[in-house]
């Protein structure tokens, strides 16, 4: 057990830290709805960094490391799956989706290479066309798109690595969430002192203060689950990191979204960059009660 | 950054269950369920910690300056797992070894360090914390003992309340005034047969023993009692704070007892979907506040923890109490009366103290709000 950065991994991420520079501010004037940025997905792809699980002395702790830090920026680029499962499924250099059935929204579809989807028949995976998906204009800040049928050439995995693929998945949104609500959080911090009301920043009001200081604890919580869940790389620890980031994500928005007041609802402010995902991805591969169910299961058997 | 165990810790955390299984007999069990600071469990720490002792396994974290191993905070928190989970069988004595031996020995005199450290790693000595009072709570620094200078003496006057443990204490880590600003406070290290001392205990429903008034009527200290510079308590107190409010792994009891009332909801047919979905929400609860420890834990092998991550790790413990004893209300109240199952009971007795003692949940959030958000202070803090 050792919590701080290894001399590598601080050099990981002080790298990291260099490439996000361009990306850790909100871009200016009006964005849409939701940010996508395929110049830093490339940066990423060309600094090496959807390797890293291969990488010698680094694992997908590191990739959740980098998952998490890339999620705390205001923009959004498809990393989770690209970084943990590509290299399980052999595929590289477009986005992977992730579906959760025929005829529901995915993430990243519209422009992925490769699409991984949770089937009744197992995971199949394989290369969508055009024509099997349409895209969904939504209230959430992810590109999404449906999967309408089921692309031709689909190839059905082997159950140890439809389950590796599931875990890893898991794995991916919980870091991915601890990111997310670690932008949101640091946003509002930063707007309750800057914002006066009542003669006084808002951040010196204590009903303030105790909610964000409650905030500040899960967060910070779903972080290090996350990190243990990807060290230890087991399904067990992935339902819990998930089960608690889609659990802390509820109270996580609605307070930024609280203390941001009107200013928080616009699209010119930056906030719905995270939380708008953050919404996403509390109900993404089922939602807390899947996971919830799937770590009782592990826990105690399947006894229902 | 990694999050496994290395094979001297898992061999360690073996040779803990190893050796509780020898030692913790039926006669534990039958008392386990009852307080720390009970008559029963009292005695019982002091047969039981000198056998810890003589194992290795009650001060291994303390330097071998001090009789220790000098093994990591790490091995105090693996120990610490093992017997919080099994009811506490040191007894009121986990204070010595959590707080009271490192804050002594950083800021007692070698004769202190001699006496208390001495007494504390042979495993039979009790001692209880004066730090509350009816004017001093949350807000501390208005505690109104004082410690009056006269000659090369202190006469002290006042009452402290709450006071766990003082019944059968034979030290008190008294906080008493000893000048006249807020936080001009001074740390005594005061046996409890001192001439004027008086202790009533409180009945209340966290157990026998947990809670006490103490009463100093011109209560002599000698200046050798005195733990620290004169007015310059505070510093210790925060030092001793720090270390008390992770120290007591709750986590470990509180996982423990979610699976006794799983299993009994199994055995029942009783497990059904919305039951598991609580009883995993709960169990995640209890895995962050062992991460958010963890990480307090991992700060101290390196030097001190900040307030901070203390802090959180507090907020996250009392969370993880309150969502178990919240499941066994729900689910299993009839565990509550069950003779199968005693422990069920104590932990819900032990659970509602966590947001209280050692200070309340939302000074805490104070604290979080200060030093980690920044967030200016609140009074409190
Ligand atoms: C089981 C148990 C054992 C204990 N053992 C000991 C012991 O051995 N020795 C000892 O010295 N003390 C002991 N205590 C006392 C404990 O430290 C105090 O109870 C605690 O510090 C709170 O003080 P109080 O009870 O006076 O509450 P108060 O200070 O009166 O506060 C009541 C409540 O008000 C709220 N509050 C207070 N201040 C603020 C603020 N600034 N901002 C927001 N909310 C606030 C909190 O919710 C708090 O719980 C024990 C307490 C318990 C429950």
């Amino acid at each position: 057990m050792e919590l701080e950065l290894s001399p590598d991994q601080k050099l990981l991420m002080s790298a990291l830290d260099g490439l996000l520079a361009p990306y850790r501010s909100a871009p200016t004037g009006a964005h849409g709805y939701f940010e996508y940025s395929e110049s830093l997905r490339q940066a990423l792809a060309e600094g090496g960094f959807f390797d890293i699980v291969g990488e010698q002395g680094f694992g997908p702790l590191e990739a959740a490391m980098l998952i998490e830090e890339v999620a705390s920026c205001p923009v959004d680029a498809e990393v989770a799956a690209s970084t943990l499962i590509a290299p399980l499924l052999g595929c590289d250099g477009a986005p992977v989706a992730l579906a959760w059935g025929l005829g529901r929204p995915a993430r990243y579809l519209d422009r992925a290479g490769t699409v991984a989807l949770f089937h009744e028949n197992g995971l199949l995976v394989g290369a969508p066309a055009p024509d099997d998906w349409r895209t969904e204009t939504s209230v959430v800040a992810y590109p999404l798109a449906t999967l309408c049928r089921l692309p031709e050439g689909m190839v059905r995995q082997p159950a140890d690595l439809a389950e590796a693929v599931h875990r890893r998945a898991l794995i991916g949104i919980a870091a991915e969430a601890a990111g997310l609500m670690r932008g949101a959080l640091q946003q509002t911090v930063q707007y309750v002192k800057d914002r006066q009301q009542f003669g006084q920043p808002l951040a010196q009001f204590q009903a303030i203060q105790h909610r964000l200081a409650e905030d500040a604890q899960t967060v910070h919580a779903c972080r290090l689950l996350a990190f243990r869940a990807a060290y230890v790389d087991s399904a067990k620890e992935a339902s819990l990191a998930c089960l608690y980031a889609q659990q802390a994500a509820r109270k996580l928005i609605y307070d930024c979204h609280q203390f941001s007041g009107a200013m928080g609802l616009t699209l010119e402010y930056p906030l719905h960059l995270w939380t708008y995902r953050l919404k996403y991805l509390q109900g993404e591969a089922g939602g807390r009660g899947k996971q919830a169910s799937a770590l009782a299961a592990h826990l105690w058997g399947e006894t229902s | 950054m990694e999050f496994g165990w290395t094979d001297e810790q898992a061999v360690a955390r073996e040779n803990v269950r190893a050796f509780l299984a020898e030692h913790l007999t039926s006669e534990w069990q039958e008392i386990a369920p009852l307080s720390p600071g009970s008559e029963a469990v009292t005695s019982f720490s002091k047969r039981f910690c000198p056998k810890l002792a003589e194992a290795g396994l009650l001060v291994p974290h303390w330097p071998s300056a001090h009789g220790g191993a000098d093994a990591s905070p790490w091995a105090h928190f693996i120990i610490g797992e093992q017997l919080w989970e099994a009811g506490e069988p040191r007894g009121p004595q986990y204070y010595n070894v959590n707080w009271i031996g490192p804050t002594i020995m950083k800021y007692g005199t070698p004769a202190q360090q001699d006496y208390h450290l001495g007494r504390m790693r042979r495993g039979d000595v009790i001692w209880c914390q004066g730090f509350s009072e009816p004017s001093g709570g949350s807000d501390l620094a208005a505690l109104r003992t004082r410690a009056e200078r006269v000659g090369d003496r202190y006469r002290i006057n006042g009452s402290k309340i709450w006071t766990s443990y003082a019944r059968l204490a034979e030290f008190c880590f008294l906080l008493a005034r000893t000048g006249s600003d807020r936080r001009t406070i001074s740390v005594f290290l005061l046996p409890m047969d001192r001439k004027g001392i008086e202790v009533r205990p409180i009945e209340s429903v966290v157990g026998e023993g947990d809670l006490h008034e103490v009463f100093f009527d011109d209560v002599e200290a000698l200046e050798s009692e005195r733990l620290g510079p004169e007015g310059e308590g505070w510093s210790v107190v925060r030092y001793a704070l720090n270390y008390e409010r992770v120290g007591i792994p709750r986590y470990a009891l509180a996982l423990k007892t979610l699976h006794r009332a799983v299993a009994a909801l199994i055995s029942e047919g009783a497990f059904d979907a919305v039951a598991q979905d609580a009883a995993a929400s709960a169990c995640s609860m209890c895995e962050a506040a062992r991460m958010l420890t963890y990480e307090v834990v991992d700060q101290r092998s390196k030097g001190s923890p900040s307030t901070g991550a203390t802090s959180m790790a507090r907020v996250a413990i009392v969370q993880a109490e309150r969502s178990v004893a919240d499941f066994v209300l729900d689910w299993t109240p009839h565990l509550f009366g069950s003779a199968e199952q005693p422990m069920v009971a104590t932990h819900h007795k032990r659970a509602i103290a966590a947001g209280i003692a050692a200070g309340a949940s939302e000074i805490q959030l104070n604290l979080i709000a200060r030093d980690i958000l920044g967030l200016g202070g609140s009074r409190g803090a």
